[in-house]
């Protein structure tokens, strides 16, 4: 099973990665990608089990990422948790109608976060861990 | 500029280190920046877009701006290296994020932060419209978030 952190930020990748670490993640498992563009390339060349995606990032932003996913067949499923700072409703609205299964606002603290991303841990039975 | 438009990123940036930097924060009374050069060394700043536009710029010292990424992400920084400014724009964002839920004027959007440092820069805020700093107060030191924001007609 592949997860595929997607941020602009170094740092926030950094916590993301370590919140699937503390919960016994193996390193192999995760994918880092810094903006939509590099994400959609490498989603292209490896089959993505779940992506944890924000909102603003340069060339192509995380909704953007999202619709151009779900447009591809072996995406039409896969669970896409966006994880942003962008908390107005029709931010939500606007993710949840492009295909985003689960928005989670930003900050959000480690422990919370693993409530919301274990539960598609869990649907894929991931026998490896 | 009306309270309504001040509230919302006073209350995100309460919530931000209180809830996820368990870090207890004062704010003071905010008011008119009124030397736009008064700016601590590291500034953070993002763009309003949208309905209506404005800038917010959240700014700390050197020595605020490294504690405060170091219980961001668990690790100690000595000097102001590209992950502790990551780290700071990456709080702004959050700020701003947070304060659109309340700015119910506006449909409004986000740019990517920036991160600007030194002693003497200038920041071309929105033109004729007041900049409101307020200040805040922690233990790891002070510092303030500054908001421009045109108000709806």
């Amino acid at each position: 099973m592949k997860i595929m952190i997607v941020d602009d930020s170094e740092v926030m990748r950094r916590i993301h990665r370590n919140t699937l670490k503390e919960q016994n993640i193996p390193d192999e498992s995760m994918l880092e990608a810094a903006d939509g563009a590099e994400a959609l390339k490498m989603a292209i060349s490896e089959q993505i089990d779940l992506f944890l995606v924000d909102w603003n990032m340069p060339k192509l932003d995380g909704l953007a990422f999202v619709k151009k996913l779900r447009a591809m067949g072996s995406y039409s499923e896969t669970p896409i948790i966006m994880i942003t700072s962008e908390a107005a409703k029709y931010n939500v609205i606007e993710a949840i109608t492009a295909g985003v299964t689960n928005y989670v606002v930003k900050p959000i603290r480690g422990n919370v976060l693993w409530e919301k991303i274990s539960p598609y841990i869990g649907k894929k039975g991931w026998a490896a861990l | 500029m009306k309270a309504q438009y001040i509230n919302p990123f006073l209350n995100a940036t309460m919530g931000l280190f209180k809830d996820f930097l368990s870090l207890e924060v004062k704010s003071g009374k905010p008011a008119i920046l009124e030397n736009p050069k008064d700016l601590s060394e590291v500034s953070a700043l993002i763009g309003l877009a949208g309905e209506t536009t404005g800038a917010v710029v959240l700014s700390f010292s050197h020595d605020t701006a490294l504690k405060v990424v170091s219980l961001m992400t668990g690790t100690k920084y000595a000097f102001l290296g590209s992950e502790v400014l990551d780290g700071v724009g990456e709080l702004v964002n959050i700020i701003a994020g947070n304060a659109k839920k309340d700015l119910n004027d506006f449909r409004i959007s986000i740019s990517l932060p920036g991160v600007i440092t030194g002693n003497n820069y200038r920041i071309n805020w929105p033109k004729g419209v007041p900049i409101i700093t307020i200040p805040f107060q922690s233990s790891i030191g002070d510092f303030t978030v500054n908001v421009s924001l045109k108000e709806a007609v």
